[in-house]
Order: C-alpha cells, then structure tokens, then sequence
C-alpha cells in the first residue's frame, strides 16, 4: 500500500479534505496523484482515496471509471495516446496508430512486453495543427512520421534506461 | 502575411511564454485597473455594447450573461472553460502558452463586474503545460495584488484556483464541467437551473470559455466601439482565434477579423490546400458544425452569416478537407468520436450514436443499401433537439450536412458496393 | 393550479405538476423508462416525448421535464412524437439480449410493455451487442447486467432514496455498468427494491430465479407482517408455495418501497415444519372434532372452576377480525381474563399509544415530510425499518432527525445523536417537556434545551418512540411531552413502533382487561386453570419465558391455536393450526392507528415441490389438498360462537357492534386503509389496577 501515495501527500490531502466543505472535488486530484506516483490506480489506490478524503469508495469509482485518463489497470512506465480525431485522421493518423502498433509489437489496449509502452486510442488533444499527434505521458508530439516516431520512442527507452 | 489586427495574440512570441513582466510591459493590467474604477454594472454594459459573443462554441452574447447574473455579494463562483476537446479546436491552448495573465486579468474584471469571490480555471489533462503556466501566473499576480485579498487596494477580493481534469470531451459542458469540479461523474444537469441561479456548489455560477475572458481586458482598454469596429461585417465584433487544421498548408491558430470571407481564410490564411489538391469542404467551426462545401467559400466568418450558411462559427476551428477524402469515412470518424464521448446519461447520445456510428461503416464499407440510408435519415431526425445535452445534437451538425450535401456520395457507396474514393 | 389540456381533454393539477404526471391523472399514460413517481424526473431516456402546441415552451418535449402551464396544449399523439418514442425503444433495444424466454422479468417487463407500446418489432441494427460481465451481489439479487437499458433507477433508488453506500454507476457511454465496486453481497437493508425498480431484468429476486412466470403467480394485495408498520406488498404464490414478496403502494404507508424482510422473509406459510394437523392430546384429529374438543373442554372447566377460571391471550400478529372474535368469545364465556400481548410491558406500552394517540397521529407519509424527527429509543431499523427510510426521505428533504437512545442507532440518513442509558430517557423526555431534569449531566441537559428549542420552531415535528424500548412508563412520558409542546398552530406528531401488526388492534381491544403477568399470577395461584392462545407464544414472547414455561405445566387445558411449531403449540393439548396472512383475509390495525385489509393469495397447502420433491407430476394421489387443514383463527371462533363464517358478514357485524371499527364493514384490500378515531381512555397503568380490584 505504501507505494500508492507517499505520506506527505496523504497528510496534505487529509487535510485538505478535513478543512473543505466538499471533499468530493477533490477526488480527481487525489486520483490523479496516485496515478502519478503508482503509474495507475489499483483497487486499493481507489480505496486510498475514499480513505483520506472522507467519502464513499463507490464514489471515488464511479468518478475514476468515467475519465479515460485515469487508469484502473496496470500501465507501461510510459503511456502512448494516439489521437484518432478527425484532424490527425485527415493527416494520416491512421497510418501512424498502425506504424506505433508494428513497432511496438501490441494493439491498443496492449503493454509491450519490457512493460515500457501501453498504446491507447484517445480522442483530440488540442494539437489539430500539428497533426497527426500523441501524447506520451503528459507531452504532446505532434507532425508525427514514422521517423519521428521511431526516435521519440528511442529516446524514451533511453531515459528510461538511463 | 499577417497584418491582420493582433489583440489577442499581440504579445505572443512562438516557443516563449509571457509572464508578468512581459505581460505588463505589452501593457497588460490596464485593463484591470480600468476596471476596478468602474462599477461592476458598468463594467457588464461595456461588455455588452462591445458585442463580445462566447468563444467557446455556442456564441452567447457574454454582456448578456454577466447582466443576468445576481449581484449581490456571496458565494458565487467564475469558471473558466478550458476543456477544449472538440476535435479542431487548440486556441486556448495558444492563448495560454503564449499570454496566461491575459486570463488572469480577464477573469479578475470579469470577478469584479459579477462580484464573483473565487474561481476556478479549469483544464483538460492534455494541457498540462498550460496548466502551470496559469499557476505561476496566479502566483505572480497575487504577489503584485491583481488576485486575492484586497485586489489593488480597491477593497474587492478574488481568489483564483486551477483544476486539472482527467479527460472527456463532455466536461466541455458547462453543467457537466460544474460536476466534475465538484468530485462528481460529470454528466451534465438539467437547466433551469442555469449555472447563474445554482451552479457549483449549487452557488450562482457563471462559466465562459478561456478565449472569451482575454478579449474583457482589451474592451475595457480600448472600448466597445474600437472592439466591434474590428470585425469585418456588422453582424460580429472583435477578432477571434481561428484554428486551421486538415489538409491546409499553414495549419496554425490564427488571430483574424470576425466576419472575414472563409475563402480569404483558406486561401490566404491557410496558404490554400496542401499538394495542389482542391478544396472539397471544410467544418467552418469544430467537429460538431455542418460542413460547407466550396460553394459557400464566401461566407464570412462570424456567427449571423455561418448560421444563415446552414453551419455555426461554433468554436472557429477550421478543418479542410481536399477531393480526395470520402466524406462518408470523414463523418465515421466524426461520429465515433461523439459516441466515444457520449456521458451515457440520454438515450439517443449514448445508444442512437452508437446505431449512427454502425451505419455509416455498413455504408462506408460498401454494404450500405437504401433501408440503411432511410435510417440514417431517421437517426438525425430523432437525435437532433432531442438529447438532453448539446453533445449530440453537435455530433448530427456533420451528419446532417452528409445527409444533404453529399448525399450523391452515400448513394454511390451504396450504389457500387464499396468507397467510391478508394482505389 | 395549472389549467391545460392534453390530447383535447382539459384538467387542473396542483402546482409543480409535470405534464406526466398530468397526463397521467386523465388515465393518459405517456411512455417512461427514468421518471418514477418516487425518484422524480431526470430526462435521461428521452421516452416520454409529446407535443407541447401552445405555450411557453414549443416543440417537442419530454413531459417529465416540463412542468404544467396554465394554457398548456399538449399532444402525446403526435406524429413526431410517436416517432421518436418508437427510436428510443428502438435504441434501447440494439443492446437488450433477445433473452425473454429466460428472463425472470418476463411478463411484468416494463421494455416488453413498451416495446410493443412503441410499435418497434423488427430490430434493423444488426451491429455488434455490447456485454457485460455480472456481479455476485449475494443470496437475494441476481444481476444480469446486459439487460441493462441505463434509465438509472436503480442507482437512483438504492443510493439517493435508500442511504445506501455500495452500489453505483461506472463507466460511461454506451458502457455505463450498475453494480457494486466488487462482487459482495449488498449491504443496504432496502437492497430488494433494486428488483421493483428495475424496469427489465437486471436486477431480480434471486430467491424466485425460475420458479414462476409472473403471469402464473396467485397474487393479492396485502399487508406486510414482519412488524407494526403496515406496509404493503404483494405477494405471490404457485404451486401451493410463497414464492415472492414484491412491495405494493401505498402512498399514505411505505410509498413505493419495503424493507428485505418484508421481501424476503416469507414467514411460516412455506416452513416444512409448519404444524398444519389438528391435535388432540397429540393424536391427530379433524378440524370440526378438535374444536368441538375445545369447546367441551372448556365448558367442563367453566362448569368446574367457573368462567373466570378461563383465559384467552391474543397476538399481535392475529388479524384484528380473530382479535375481536376472541373478545366476543371472551364475554360468551363470562370470562375477562383476556390479554392481546404476552409481554406485559409491551401491552401497556401499546394501550396507551391507542388510548392517547389520537390528534398526534403521523403517517410514514407525515414522517417523510416532517421537518424535525426526534427518535426516543427507537431502532428503526430493527423495529420498523420503513420508517428509517422515511426519516431519510425528511432529510433529503431539508428536515433535521435528532437520535436519543442508550447506544448509537443505524440510519440511512444523517442524524444528530445524544447517548443517554435506557433509565434516563424518561428524564430526557421530560426536559424535552421543559421539566427540570435534575437527573442528567450537564451536557446532556444543554443538548436537550436545544432541541426543545428547534421543536419549538418546528412546523411539523414528529416524536418517534418504541414500546420495546420505553416501556408503558416512557410511552407515557412521551405522550405528556408531545402535549406540552403542542401548540395551537400545531401538534407535536408521535409515531410509537409497537411489537406487530396488530399490535395497536389488540390494545384497542384490551381496554381495562389485565395484562399477560396478572394471568401467570392467577394461574399460580389457582384461580386460572386454563388458557387459550391465538396466535401467540408465551413461552416464547413473555417476560419471564422460564416461568411461563413451569406455569403451564399446571394447566387443566392449555389450547393453542398457531401457524407456526412454537414451544406452546408442542406443549399445547388441543391444537389447532390457522392459517397465515398469505392464505386468509383479514385486516391489521397499524402503529399509527391505520385499519388495512390483506387478502387472501392462496389457498393453505403442503407446497408441491415438498409433497412431490422429485418434480411434476405428484407420484400420490389425494382427494383432500395436503396440508389444507388449517383455518383462518377467525373462522374458528366463528364456529365457536355459532356466528357466520362469511367474513363479509361478519366484518358487518364487527362494524355494527363496535362503531370504532365502522371501517371493516366496507374495508378493502387494494384501497390506502382508514385511521381509526380512538376512544380517549384512562392511562392503562389505572385500568390495570381497576382489573386487579
Ligand atoms: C458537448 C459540449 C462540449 C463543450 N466543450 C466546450 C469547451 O471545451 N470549451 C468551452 O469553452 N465551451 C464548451 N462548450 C460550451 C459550454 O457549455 C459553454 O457554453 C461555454 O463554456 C460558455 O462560454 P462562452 O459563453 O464564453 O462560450 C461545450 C458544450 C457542449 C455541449
Ligand atoms: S447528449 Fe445525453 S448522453 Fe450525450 S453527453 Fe449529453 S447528456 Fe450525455
Ligand atoms: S484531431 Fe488530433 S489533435 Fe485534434
């Protein structure tokens, strides 16, 4: 359990919720924060949050199953959101989703096997411009080719190892 | 290429952001300080002479929504819309990489002229980077006293928080984003109430899209006049931030007149279609407005005159499709975003899109047939004006348009047996 | 009072009506999935679409969301209208399995019913169902979730409504999924519900699964037994079984809603151990030779000890109808030693809620909209789980609940709480009144003076209290308080749970006879000599069972008359098996004095599946239904007393003979019931003591 949300954040959180009239509203960022510590958010990590904040674990799952941002499953280290929108889909998104997945090995949905990558659909990220996009982590890429793309992932395999 | 009026834009610097010193030096806070001279009723009647429409989709005049607002002193909350999820829409994301204390100050005239104690920014979770610009621009202006206690000495307080969402296009919603921010699954409310009578917290709210507070400091400025004479046509006011995406050659957020010709915008703006191809059609306004085809080039862009055109300005996002895209596969990807995105709370968002979704790749996959187009047609009919929110109402603008513009390109889907544009 | 008209029929609603609920009212029923009369209106299965011509508001509209105008013009037979009510079923059924023929719903589906209302027979989607995995939610709901069409209710009922905390919605888009965070089994005490609610077959009784179609079923409007409240359900038999209990309405009582033991604790008419034989002497005899036995017997004890020497103890759970029959049968035999509660505390605690009850008088209905409930040793949810349920139902709507009891109590709804020993809630009750109080601390004085303060200010307040707990004494208190704080703009309510569902009937009937204590005393001492039981187990139900077990060894005659193998029917020498609430007609007087009628469902038999276990078809053969011996109490004593045994008739004699019973002669099952106007009384601790003279 301890490796959901180091004390520190607990205790913050703890408090806020205590010193706040709606606790509720804080959901979406204690979530948030064990995802970023945990990479996801475990059964236990939705139970962690109903915990601190003083509220019912059936309503910290109902607002964790609806964002698709927030993840009830084991990630990758690094997660690929491809955008499939309307834009990046005129930019040859398509060709892109299919050139991630052949050089990852998975399809959407999937972890590679090191557990680097987990490759998921996602809907527009606010780079139509630089279309086709996706965002890994929480960094946006964007005029992706299947050059750029191959030496994105190297670099972040690279930090990873290194 | 660009000596189109900059107000907006006028400070920014491509791969730099503002803060406050450059902020004040681009003479930012006048605005504010303006403002804090004025009453707040007076404040609201500018805004509306200035003609100042929302730029978040629906293009309600703001004036308009800031008079209805109750006045008296209170809880009461100001949010600021920065869900921007609607495929072809990215201008607030550019306003607040480039200028975040524009809505800083935007927002703080906009506290003062409602009363309005605190405030919430809200952002989608791709816009982490936004995100931390407007927290340190939160930072730095209550450091100087543009926010919290006592702004300016003049006695008004307003305090100013960030909210990071966690994804979903339905949080774009006023009354949905007013649930997520309250911890609860964000499908939207019914109105009445309207968010001004019980928004969060079930205090008078009052919600408006990022782009529309950084226009509030520029009209307190400068004026109404000076603002509605920036538009191209009568019917608009003021310049907006117009997205260029598809198949353009310069595809990049745009600062333009309202009411400038959207050929102008394609052609010139836009440096025309990419590879010498031709225009086919273009949503004029984001996903969810009807598509115009090259017919109608010469509309201009502002609100009155897109909506005379069968289309809406929505949120400017201009998406160009050249001749070699089946407008069929065009709505596909259109629609499954929508249904993806359906909160699943009404019937004919979360199950009618769904049916809309498979018929239109029954059609595009050649094994469409008359009854299939006879439903489709039915579908529109049957989830536009009908669903609870105005999500998908939006998801039938392009299918509509489908329906009446292209209509011989379904039927040649059906007719052959396969996409006609494919090889 | 909005004046519109709806499909060119005009009608008048109170204020705050929606156009279905309107409609409704002219027996126009308007298509809906998400509105429910107890849950509101939401708009989310955009079903109820109509036609609004004239007005305000134009265009097409769903009715549960619009409130009647005045002027209004609505059309629900509009083309457009139809139209989109035919899509939406239309969509709703893209994903709903073609599972009818084994789906416990069928025959009481609301989708079926609107299917074919909607005019949607031919399905055009021929795409991809999406599907669901199911939940174990525990031994009494099934859950089969690709039924689900996501109207809500469900969330809706168990969360919001009913308080409960383990249930919800998840997901989203056409995925939206209605369980719990994990499989469990659902804690909420209301959690049946979920399978009235649910307008298709996600959610059933899992105790039913596959034994009965609905349309086979027996059913009758009734009352529930399980305790004083007196709420109704429905249930349903088959094959000679107690299949299933659903919750009937009633708007005044429960509303739309029960409790799991009303549901799902079916009682003694299924229980294989069930005594349904007469007995004499432990021989097996017919019914007409066991009660001429009784008589015979009796009359030979009156003839030896005089009439006295008799004594007759009722129940609060026999119908009122065999309640009064014994009184009758009481006097024929000139005895007066006739007491309705076992439990002598209980007793006097019931006969004085009837003798003072009268204007202070609340309905579950009341307590729903009370804006301050203040419970005195009250348990709600162990003595009359409705009416925790009905506190919620005040908070939600703005109301305060105030606890006062020896030790926290469970309520679905928020509620102040004030810890005070089971001795001192009389004191508290009289600092309530404005008493002095000398006897408790400080704080809790300071918390008291509080609340007399807001029951003051309060414009519907309502006093809750339990017989169990405050005893005849605290009853009494609790009634001097209501008076004390009533003023003349208004009364201070009282809601008293009491021990069964009749318990209120018998205090009425009681009057100034002794109570069950003062029997063991005479039977100690000789001068009783022989005691009949309806219903009723002393052994079992009295204060002191040990002694009540040594002192009707001494007995001449011990009878008993029961549906169910008690201690006192083994001990019993004549006995007669009556029949449950499931298999007779009969009436209930409940806590808050209201009169209700529960028909019969069936008729008494061994279940099918008991006398034949491998299955259909029996492998013996009986002229006589097995097990149908039993007779209802009443009849019994009509037979004793020579009187008819047409219960219409009868109830008309009851109705003429005793004018505080005038209700019975025209009761019936399926109406809301009468509160009884009760005679105002003596304090029944003086009655005892003129019993005792
Ligand atoms: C499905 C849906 C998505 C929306 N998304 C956004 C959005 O991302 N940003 C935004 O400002 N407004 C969005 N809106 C419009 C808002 O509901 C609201 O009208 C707007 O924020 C008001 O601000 P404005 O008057 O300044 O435009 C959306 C509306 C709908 C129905
Ligand atoms: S139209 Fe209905 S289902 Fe769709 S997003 Fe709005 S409320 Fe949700
Ligand atoms: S459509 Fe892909 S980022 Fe907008």
């Amino acid at each position: 359990m301890s490796d959901l949300l180091p004390q520190d954040q607990r205790a913050a959180f703890r408090a806020k919720a205590a010193a706040i009239d709606h606790p509720h509203e804080l959901i979406v960022d204690a979530l948030r924060a064990v995802q970023s510590h945990h990479g996801w958010v475990p059964d236990a990590g939705v139970a962690l949050v109903a915990e601190l904040l003083g509220v019912l674990a059936v309503e910290v799952e109902e607002v964790a199953t609806f964002y698709d941002k927030i993840f009830r499953r084991p990630v990758g280290k690094k997660v690929i959101h491809v955008c499939d929108s309307i834009c990046c889909w005129a930019g040859g998104g398509e060709a892109i989703a299919a050139h991630l997945q052949q050089t990852l090995g998975i399809g959407f949905g999937e972890t590679t096997s090191d557990g680097m990558f987990t490759l998921l659909p996602t809907c527009c990220l606010g780079a139509c411009g630089d279309a086709p996009a996706m965002m890994v982590g929480l960094t946006t890429h964007g005029r992706l080719t299947p050059e750029s793309i191959d030496r994105i992932l190297a670099q972040y395999r690279a930090e990873a190892a290194g | 290429m660009n000596d189109y009026p900059q107000v907006l834009f006028a400070g920014r610097r491509p791969g730099t952001t503002n803060f406050l010193a450059g902020y004040e030096a681009g003479g930012g806070y006048r605005g504010l300080r303006k403002a804090l001279t004025m009453s707040p009723a007076g404040i609201r009647e500018l805004v509306k002479a200035a003609g100042l429409r929302g730029r978040g989709g629906a293009g309600f005049p703001t004036g308009v929504k800031w008079s209805f607002f109750p006045e008296a002193p209170g809880e009461k909350y100001l949010l600021a819309n920065g869900d921007e999820m609607e495929p072809g829409t990215y201008k607030d994301r550019q306003l607040l990489l480039a200028d975040p204390h524009q809505l800083v100050e935007g927002m703080a005239i906009a506290a003062f002229a409602m009363q309005i104690p605190h405030g919430y920014v809200f952002l989608r979770y791709a816009y982490e980077e936004c995100a931390r610009n407007v927290e340190r621009a939160i930072a730095e202006a209550e450091e100087k006293g543009y926010l919290g206690r006592n702004i300016l000495g003049s006695g008004f307080s307003f305090e100013l928080h960030v909210h990071r969402s966690a994804g979903r296009y339905i949080l774009g919603e006023e009354t949905a984003l007013i649930n997520g921010l309250e911890g609860r699954r964000p499908n939207p409310r019914s109105k009445p109430p309207f968010p001004a009578q019980a928004g969060l917290f079930g205090k008078p709210t009052n919600v408006n899209n990022i782009e529309t507070y950084c226009n509030v400091p520029h009209i307190l400025v400068n004026g109404a006049d000076w603002y509605q004479g920036l538009s191209r046509t009568p019917e608009g006011a003021g310049t907006m931030l117009v997205g260029l995406s598809g198949h353009l050659h310069r595809t990049e957020v745009f600062e333009l007149p309202m009411g400038i010709p959207l050929r102008e915008v394609i052609e010139q703006v836009g440096g025309g279609v990419r590879g010498g191809r031709r225009f086919k059609a273009c949503l004029p306004g984001g996903a969810s407005t009807p598509f115009l085809t090259a017919s109608q080039l010469d509309t201009p862009l502002d609100h009155v005159h897109l909506e005379q055109a069968g289309s809406r300005l929505g949120t400017a996002g201009v998406t160009v499709f050249d001749d070699t895209t089946c407008m069929v596969a065009a709505t596909l990807n259109l629609a499954r975003f929508f249904a993806r995105e359906s909160c699943g709370w009404c019937t004919p968002c979360r199950d009618g899109l769904q049916v809309v979704v498979w018929l239109l790749e029954e059609i595009e996959a050649g094994r469409g047939h008359a009854e299939l187009l006879a439903m489709l047609r039915d579908q529109v009919r049957n989830i536009r004006g009908r669903s609870f929110c105005a999500l998908a109402e939006g998801a039938m603008g392009p299918v509509g348009a489908l329906l009446d513009r292209f209509g011989d390109e379904l039927e040649d889907h059906i007719a052959r047996g396969r996409c006609p544009l494919k090889r | 009072m909005p004046t519109l008209t709806i499909d060119n029929r005009e009608i008048t609603v109170p204020e705050g009506t929606n156009v279905l609920e309107a409609a409704r009212a002219l027996d126009i029923v308007i298509p809906h999935f998400c509105y429910h009369e107890a849950l509101g209106a939401v708009g989310a299965c955009r079903l109820c679409a109509m036609r609004i011509t004239d007005g305000k508001v134009s265009g097409i509209q769903m009715a549960c969301m619009v409130r009647a105008k005045d002027g209004m013009i609505v059309s629900t037979l509009d083309p457009d209208a139809v139209e989109l009510r035919r899509h939406v079923i239309e969509w709703l059924m893209t994903n709903h399995p073609h599972d009818c023929p084994v789906c416990d719903e069928g025959g009481e589906c609301q989708l079926q019913e609107m299917t074919i209302a909607g005019g949607h027979g031919n399905r055009r989607y021929t795409g991809k169902k999406r599907t669901y995995a199911n939940q174990d939610l525990g031994p009494y709901i099934a859950h089969e979730m690709n039924r689900c069409i996501a109207c809500y209710r469900c969330v809706r009922t168990y969360r919001d409504y009913c308080g409960g905390t383990d249930f919800g919605v998840f997901g989203s888009r056409d995925r939206v999924y209605f369980g719990r965070v994990r499989d469990g089994q659902l804690e909420s005490p209301f959690a049946g519900n979920l399978v009235d609610v649910c307008p298709t077959g996600v959610f059933t009784d899992k105790t039913f699964r596959f034994k009965s179609r609905a349309w086979d079923l027996q059913e009758a409007p009734s009352i529930c037994p399980h305790c004083s409240l007196g709420c109704a359900v429905v249930p349903g038999a088959r094959f000679r079984e107690l299949q299933r209990i659903r919750a009937g309405i009633s708007p005044e009582v429960n509303g739309f809603f029960i409790c799991d033991r009303g549901r799902f604790a079916k009682g003694s008419t299924n229980d294989p151990a069930r005594p349904r034989q007469p007995r004499i002497d432990g021989t097996p005899a017919a019914m007409d030779t066991a009660i001429e036995t009784l008589r015979t017997r009796l009359a030979a004890v009156v003839a030896r000890y005089g009439p006295q020497s008799v004594a007759l103890l009722g129940s609060p759970h026999a119908s009122l109808e065999a309640a009064v029959l014994l009184r009758d049968w009481a006097q024929s035999l000139g005895t007066t030693r006739l007491v309705y509660t076992a439990h002598a505390e209980q007793d006097r605690a019931a006969r004085i809620t009837g003798a003072r009850l009268e204007r202070h008088a609340r309905s579950l209905n009341d307590i729903r909209g009370s804006d301050l409930v203040v419970m005195v040793g009250a348990d709600p949810l162990a003595e009359g789980p409705l009416l925790a349920l009905a506190a919620r139902q005040a908070v939600r709507g703005g109301g305060q609940v105030a606890v006062i009891a020896p030790q926290p109590v469970e309520l679905p709804c928020r509620a102040s709480q004030l810890i005070l020993p089971t001795e001192q809630l009389d004191a508290a009750l009289h600092c309530l009144a404005g008493g002095a109080a000398t006897t408790l601390d400080a704080t809790a004085r300071q918390q008291l003076e509080a609340l007399r303060e807001q029951l003051a200010g309060a414009q519907r307040p309502v006093l809750v209290g339990s017989s169990a707990r405050l005893g005849g004494r605290g009853v009494n208190t609790l009634f001097d308080t209501a008076e004390a704080l009533t003023t003349p703009e208004r009364t201070i309510g009282v809601m008293m749970l009491l021990q069964g569902p009749n318990s209120y009937g018998g205090a009425m009937l009681a009057g100034r006879g002794p109570n069950f204590d003062m029997l063991l005393d005479g039977i100690e001492d000789g001068r009783i000599r022989a005691l009949v039981c309806l219903e009723s187990d002393p052994i079992g139900e009295s204060r002191d069972p040990a002694r009540t077990q040594e002192l009707l060894g001494r007995l001449d005659l011990l009878a008993a008359l029961d549906a169910r193998p008690t201690a006192t029917v083994a001990r019993a020498a004549i006995f007669l098996p009556t029949r449950t609430g499931i298999e007779a007609d009969g009436s209930y007087v409940s806590n808050e004095g209201r009169l209700q009628a529960f028909a019969r469902v069936m008729e008494p038999g061994v279940p099918l599946r008991d006398t034949s276990p491998a299955g259909h078809p029996p492998r013996e053969f009986f002229t006589e239904t097995p097990g149908s011996e039993p007779w209802p109490a009443w009849r019994v004593f009509a037979r004793l007393l020579g009187r008819s045994e047409d219960l219409a008739v009868l109830r008309r004699e009851i109705a003429d003979l005793d004018p505080r019973f005038a209700p019975l002669a025209g009761i019936r099952p399926e109406a809301p019931g009468s509160r009884l106007t009760t005679t105002p009384g003596l304090p029944h601790y003086q009655l005892d003591r003129e019993a005792r003279e």
